[in-house]
């Protein structure tokens, strides 16, 4: 699993922090603007992909992909 | 001359006016017909206005994609700016804005959604406690009080949800029909729509100042801040550490009032309308709606978002019935390419969802009414909300009410046509497509 985020469409929601805190976090970007997601974890073992699954799922923006 | 491509141009310009004429009688039929007399990219002019209308993924990809200093969001949208007030979106420079945009994200924030979802869930069932075992209503009507019920609450707290008046509603349709197609020409003209807006908006500012100030009061008495979207423009920063100038704040309100009321309850009617003339599909939404009540669980917001059936009906109807026409930018700064065609800086640039939504490359038989569509496979193909950094910041709260308002009835209630199936049509009376007048359904108690 290895998971990437596609920033144009990121508005900082949070959800996927809040469903996979061990792979996301949410940081403040440099323009004040919307906050931007960050990648912590790229590669997630495999105990941790059902939770990435539904980070994915629920982004309001499908700003998350799996490849 | 070079062999440069261009869009080709709409039929039936006059001298003048352009296409103002057959754009005014109805928008979205308009821009249907633009699409299909010239594909992807037609042109047409309003009052000497240069538009094009880009109708496919791959246009409105690039158009979503593209910086703020590439397409503005703020030079074709300046008629928004007596309705939110200066300092405040198209009325502050873009960097001011997108700080205020991400204010509004900080607000929907998951354990704020998680409030939301109870707030609007309780208010969804106070509503509908004394319908009885059966019953007639209408819809459109009906919907637009819940929301602004389940709206100002979230936003506002409960104290200004309970004291809400027929006045709150009536001011925001003022400011409503002062968003025309005649306030796209010229929004400062002497009309008299215009006046009413001014005087709407002022009167707003007096309402929302008051909670404002009373909160702020609340506060400085060491209350516990409540959850809503007014403590949390309250607490928002812009990035030198400065707070809002608390007379923006009723600004700030109408504004996120204006992308989510009508929007929201038309939504909910046109959904409830589609279930009612499809009884097949609406049992497959009531079962979904079953087990998760007969698990005893409450419509919390884990459950909610795990009704992918519901969910499919929801995002079915807003692609046929997408409630905002169209969504502009302006070529500003340097010409703008898309696929060898050059549009010059100042050319208004229209997507319209409910062209991009009937696209057969991506909806084959785009009239028919599927809640079992496939999601296209291209992000920018399905663009109900926009799409981009711009996207409407609220659309997860969007799901979450409409699905809120649809599992609490249909818990109880089947839904049923009370007129000839015909009778119920799509109007256009603003930029805001809603169901004909009266939209009446009938709810007759589940066995």
């Amino acid at each position: 699993m290895k998971i990437v985020a596609d920033l144009d469409l990121c508005q900082g929601h949070g959800m996927c922090e809040d469903t996979a805190p061990e792979v996301f976090r949410v940081v403040e970007s440099e323009d004040g603007s919307y906050d931007q997601v960050e990648i912590i974890l790229h590669e997630p073992d495999s105990g941790l992909h059902e939770k990435v699954d539904s980070a994915v799922r629920y982004c309001p923006n499908r700003a998350l992909k799996i490849q | 001359m070079s062999d440069q491509p261009r869009p080709k141009t709409v039929s039936g310009a006059k001298p003048e006016i352009g296409h103002y004429d057959d754009f005014m009688e109805h928008a979205a039929h308009f821009l249907y017909r633009a699409y299909q007399e010239c594909g992807e990219l037609a042109e047409f002019d309003l009052f000497g206005a240069k538009h094009v209308l880009l109708s496919s993924a791959d246009a409105q990809e690039a158009v979503y994609r593209a910086s703020d200093d590439q397409v503005s969001a703020a030079a074709p949208y300046q008629y928004m700016v007596p309705v939110f007030g200066e300092g405040i979106q198209y009325g502050a420079p873009v960097e001011t804005e997108r700080q205020q945009v991400r204010f509004m994200s900080d607000g929907l924030r998951p354990k704020r959604m998680k409030t939301y979802a109870q707030v609007i869930a309780e208010e969804v069932e106070d509503y509908i406690s004394d319908w009885g075992d059966e019953g007639e209503k209408e819809f459109h009507d009906t919907f637009k009080e819940l929301v602004l019920r389940t709206s100002t609450h979230c936003l506002m707290g409960s104290e200004f949800r309970h004291r809400l008046n027929d006045e709150f509603g009536e001011l925001f349709e003022q400011l409503e029909h002062a968003i025309s197609p005649e306030a796209v020409i010229d929004y400062q003209s002497e009309a008299e729509a215009f006046s009413t807006r001014d005087e709407a908006r002022a009167r707003l500012q007096e309402m929302l100042m008051k909670s404002v100030n009373e909160r702020l009061a609340a506060n400085a008495a060491g209350n516990e801040p409540p959850t809503d979207m007014l403590q949390s423009f309250l607490d928002a920063r812009y990035k030198d550490g400065e707070a809002m100038d608390h007379e923006l704040i009723p600004g700030m309100i109408i504004w996120i009032m204006f992308g989510g009321f009508h929007t929201s309850s038309n939504t909910a009617a046109w959904a409830c309308l589609e279930l009612a003339r499809h009884p097949q599909y609406q049992r497959e939404v009531i079962e979904e709606v079953d087990k998760v009540y007969g698990n005893g669980e409450d419509l919390s917001f884990a459950a909610l978002r795990e009704l992918p059936i519901t969910e499919g009906f929801v995002m079915e109807t807003l692609r046929l019935h997408p409630p905002l026409l169209t969504l502009m930018r302006q070529v500003v700064n340097q010409p703008f390419e898309y696929k060898g065609n050059v549009f010059e800086v100042g050319t208004n640039l229209v997507i319209s969802p409910y062209v991009s939504h009937r696209l057969p490359e991506h909806f084959p038989d785009p009239e028919r009414f599927d809640p079992h569509r496939p999601q296209p496979d291209h992000l920018f193909a399905l663009i109900p909300f926009g799409g981009g950094r711009r996207k409407c910041v609220g659309n997860a709260f969007a799901f979450l009410q409409v699905k809120s308002i649809l599992t609490a009835l249909l818990s109880r209630y089947e839904l049923s046509l009370v007129d000839a199936p015909e009778s119920y049509r799509e109007v256009m009376p603003s930029l805001i497509l809603r169901p004909s007048s009266p939209c009446n359904l009938r709810y007759t108690r589940r066995k």
